[in-house]
């Protein structure tokens, strides 16, 4: 994909599965493969489809980089010489036999891990077959000299601490400061605010005395909000356990894929994915884009076409059919067929609801969300409803519910007409949210199949628990906190 | 769902690994009038998370005769099923970090030879062919089951539900009991709201759940709930084979078919309460010991972290057996190593309930032990 006009100049080279690719002053080594149009960067658990970039799906985000797995690639710096490669295939990236896996019938590997209908029952047949399915399933090799000191957590203790760097934890953060008040600010990106920026948005400066903590995920709320757990993208970090008077979740909305077929196949991406890579990277999401979205799209194209984007298709996502591609998009079907190599999606919004969940959520027989407790407040777009996933009359049967995890729409309507309406047991006959995403955005998926199939209302299914840390944290940034909380 | 009936030859209050094992197994007996009332969901309780380990020995006689049968009957309770439980005898090893520990293993393992029980201890280059990712310098001994192995909790359950319903018996989740209808002396009637079920037997198997259910018959049953967390990672290839104890560590882990790493420490000093709720000391804990004996996973992810309850009691051991205040009424409590027993325990209360007789290996860990002062004591288990 074309680099754009704003482009940072090169700054070096890295290894793709012993492929050399360029890099610009910037780049995260994602932006740096889409830019050389590399655009599948991980395998599927199961039917070994081809993932990418597309904020939505995290496991097409993840590859081994200089021995450790799973790294993001979309939350890195790109370095001169590291090596990154690919996961889940075999004998390697570029030769990947496993990948004939897509070409079984989808029935044959149903129910999640397990692939029953493939599998001799009994034990003396089951433990070579296990064997085999060990090393299928399990993604990334094991370096035996990748070791890590652990990484002495920290505990910070603040008046306030915001959740979100965008206009409204920006200004909950300014408003709290002003009053004297010690505040936290905690975001994802590399500066607060690279979303708004990417959307071209214009931001008031933060107080100076907001202390920021940028490129960490706030991965859990833990004893009614009196714990924020705040992990750094970079494994060698320590995390940080933020014990704040008042919790304000300004985490905002992002949009949901749509729930059709070919939604998975890298170049389908989200709003913010395709800004970030236009406005912060200066690399074009495609040669020829698609956007599609809730009453956003036309917004989203402008602005993409500002950027330097060729646009070629601009749609209500209501009208969006299919996505149309083998190893990438290659068209949608949207009453037409439209010729593009990338797809993005602004809308249905939804709020990203984990942490507002984990503050109040308890039981005994049933982890459930309950009101939140008077410490934690949302503040900005968190708080808006959540638009409803899918559309049309008919669900696509071929469509993903849970692309990391392969459950198909197909898999979960049967389950659901042999009478399992529970959404607790649905994930776990089939492993829907099982993966790297945690439940963001399959268990959206799952309530919306379920409500469509059974004709309930989508707000009275649920979801399943929503459990921390969501592979935000590692084994050994976990280890540095003991003793940072007191045992309960 | 069909509606609550208004008798069965046997109510068996809690749809876990227990009550689904003890209704299949009393089912092969021919008793298939059985209804399994449960308040949760399928698989919400400690059936549903568990660390679903299977090993045969223990450090008492008691518990090595109980689980090694029970080891026995995981083999082909596949074939039993007619659904693949996924049990594999990957192996299962106990680690000692101490001089004190290797020491109770040597004893251990004696105590292994006498009851049958097939274990061995590993030398240095044999645990390092077994273990190859594993910190050598800290392990000071291994004591070694061939035979053990994993028993994924989710395949078990699923393979005796489908078996449990193949055979007649009426499974009801988010369905809790009420009440009990005691008269004569014995349990009659199990009460779920308005609905009242007629019983001639009656087993309350119902996990952390047990003393407070017991309690609605106004009976007391010893033993507490008790929390445990355990948490997954991000699915590797393989890196450990067998399941893993580190007794000194309060520790115990494997890696599942899948790929993901799993287990579980205990921290002493815990409040009790009854919360599903997750801490982050514990998780803290568990994720330094696994740092600590397998150093190259430090930068594995954390993908969920999760709580369960059991019901412990005070020493430690399962309770299996007639109640003794009340005729007709059954229990199968205070598991810990629910997964590990289940198979032996269903087939032999199905024996008892059936027969009127109670095998000798179940005997030991009857429910009046406690006030008859016959405590079992058992040195080897995980938790505290």
């Amino acid at each position: 994909m074309k680099r754009l006009a704003h482009a940072t100049q090169r700054a070096g080279t890295f290894l793709f599965d012993g492929r050399t690719v360029p890099f610009h002053l910037g780049d995260t080594p994602a932006a740096a493969l889409h830019a050389q149009a590399i655009r599948t960067l991980a395998r599927s658990r199961k039917f070994h489809r081809p993932r990418g970039l597309s904020g939505s799906f995290v496991a097409g985000h993840l590859c081994g980089v200089d021995g450790s797995p799973h790294v993001r690639l979309d939350r890195l710096a790109a370095a001169q010489g590291m090596r990154v490669t690919t996961e889940n295939v075999w004998p390697c990236g570029a030769f990947d036999l496993l990948g004939s896996a897509r070409l079984l019938p989808r029935r044959w590997l149903r129910a999640g891990f397990e692939h029953s209908p493939l599998m001799p029952s009994g034990t003396a047949r089951f433990e070579p077959w296990e064997r085999f399915m060990r090393f299928m399933a399990g993604e990334a090799p094991v370096h035996a000299g990748n070791r890590r000191a652990i990484p002495q957590g920290r505990r910070m203790t603040s008046d306030v601490v915001v959740v979100g760097g965008g206009p409204a934890g920006r200004e909950a953060a300014n408003a709290a400061a002003a009053q004297g008040r010690s505040v936290a600010l905690v975001t994802r990106g590399h500066v607060a605010g690279a979303k708004a920026a990417a959307w071209g948005a214009v931001l008031p400066a933060l107080h100076d005395g907001v202390t920021v903590l940028t490129a960490h995920d706030a991965c859990g709320l833990y004893d009614r909000g009196r714990h924020l757990l705040c992990a750094p993208h970079d494994a060698a970090s320590s995390a940080t356990i933020v014990a704040a008077g008042e919790v304000i979740l300004a985490t905002g909305r992002r949009s949901a894929p749509p729930l059709v077929a070919g939604a998975d196949l890298p170049g389908v991406m989200d709003a913010e994915t395709a800004l970030t890579l236009a406005h912060r990277h200066a690399v074009a999401p495609g040669e020829r884009v698609a956007v599609v979205g809730n009453g956003m799209e036309d917004t989203l194209a402008a602005r993409l076409e500002r950027l330097g984007v060729t646009v070629v298709a601009c749609q209500p996502v209501e009208r969006l059919e299919r996505i149309v591609g083998w190893s990438a998009v290659s068209g949608i079907d949207a009453g037409g067929h439209i010729a593009c190599d990338c797809v993005v999606h602004a809308g249905p919004w939804r709020s990203d609801r984990r942490l507002a969940f984990m503050a109040g959520a308890d039981g005994d027989l049933r982890v459930l969300g309950g009101p939140l407790p008077a410490m934690v407040r949302l503040a900005g777009a968190a708080q808006e409803a959540d638009e409803p996933v899918g559309h049309g009359a008919a669900l696509d049967r071929r469509a993903l519910a849970c692309p990391c995890m392969d459950v198909t729409v197909d898999e979960l309507l049967d389950l659901i007409a042999a009478g399992e309406t529970h959404v607790e047991v649905l994930k776990r006959l089939t492993g829907c949210g099982m993966g790297p995403c945690q439940g963001i955005p399959c268990w959206d998926n799952l309530a919306h199949i379920v409500a469509h199939a059974t004709g309930r209302e989508p707000s009275g299914i649920g979801h399943p628990t929503y459990r921390p840390p969501g592979a935000g944290l590692t084994l050994a940034q976990a280890a540095g906190l003991q003793d940072l909380v007191p045992l309960s | 769902m069909s509606s609550l009936p208004s008798r069965a030859t046997t109510v068996i209050v809690g749809g876990g690994i227990q009550g689904l094992m003890l209704a299949f197994c009393l089912a092969e007996r021919g008793s298939t009038d059985t209804v399994v009332l449960d308040a949760g969901y399928w698989q919400g309780g400690a059936s549903g998370r568990n660390g679903t380990m299977v090993r045969g020995g223990f450090a008492s006689q008691e518990w090595t005769r109980f689980f090694g049968r029970s080891l026995e009957l995981w083999v082909g309770l596949s074939k039993r099923l007619g659904e693949n439980v996924m049990f594999t005898r990957r192996g299962y090893a106990i680690l000692a970090e101490s001089e004190a520990m290797d020491g109770l293993l040597d004893t251990m393992t004696a105590t292994h030879r006498l009851c049958g029980v097939q274990s061995r201890r590993l030398a240095a280059s044999q645990i390092a062919d077994i273990l190859p990712h594993a910190d050598h310098t800290r392990i000071r001994g291994a004591l070694y089951f061939d035979q053990g192995g994993i028993a994924p909790h989710h395949a078990v359950m699923k393979g005796l539900r489908k078996a449990c319903i193949a055979r007649g018996v009426r499974l009801f989740y988010d369905t809790p009991v009420t009440g009990f209808e005691k008269s004569n002396g014995r349990m009659a009637a199990v009460l779920c709201g308005e609905t009242r079920i007629e019983a001639d037997v009656t087993v309350i198997c119902c996990g952390a759940q047990n003393t407070r259910v017991a309690a609605l018959a106004g009976l007391e049953l010893n033993g507490e709930a008790h929390r445990i967390e355990a948490l997954a990672t991000e699915p590797m290839r393989p890196v450990i084979g067998p399941g893993i104890a580190l007794p000194e560590r309060f520790t115990y882990l494997h890696q599942t078919a899948r790929g993901e790493i799993v287990g579980g420490s205990e921290v002493p000093g815990e409040t009790p309460r009854e919360s599903l709720a997750n801490t982050v000391p514990i998780m803290a804990a568990f994720a330094r010991h696994l740092v600590e004996m397998f150093p190259c996973l430090a930068d594995l992810r954390i993908l969920r972290h999760w709580t369960g309850m059991l019901h412990v009691t005070s020493d430690h051991a399962p309770m299996m057996g007639p109640h003794p205040d009340l005729a007709d009424l059954w229990v199968s409590g205070g598991w810990m190593y629910g997964i590990a027993g289940a198979p032996a325990a269903g087939d032999m209360l199905a024996q008892a309930i059936v027969t009127g007789v109670i095998d000798a290996r179940m005997a030991p860990f009857a429910v009046d032990r406690f006030r008859r002062g016959a405590l079992i004591v058992e040195g080897s288990t995980v938790n505290v």
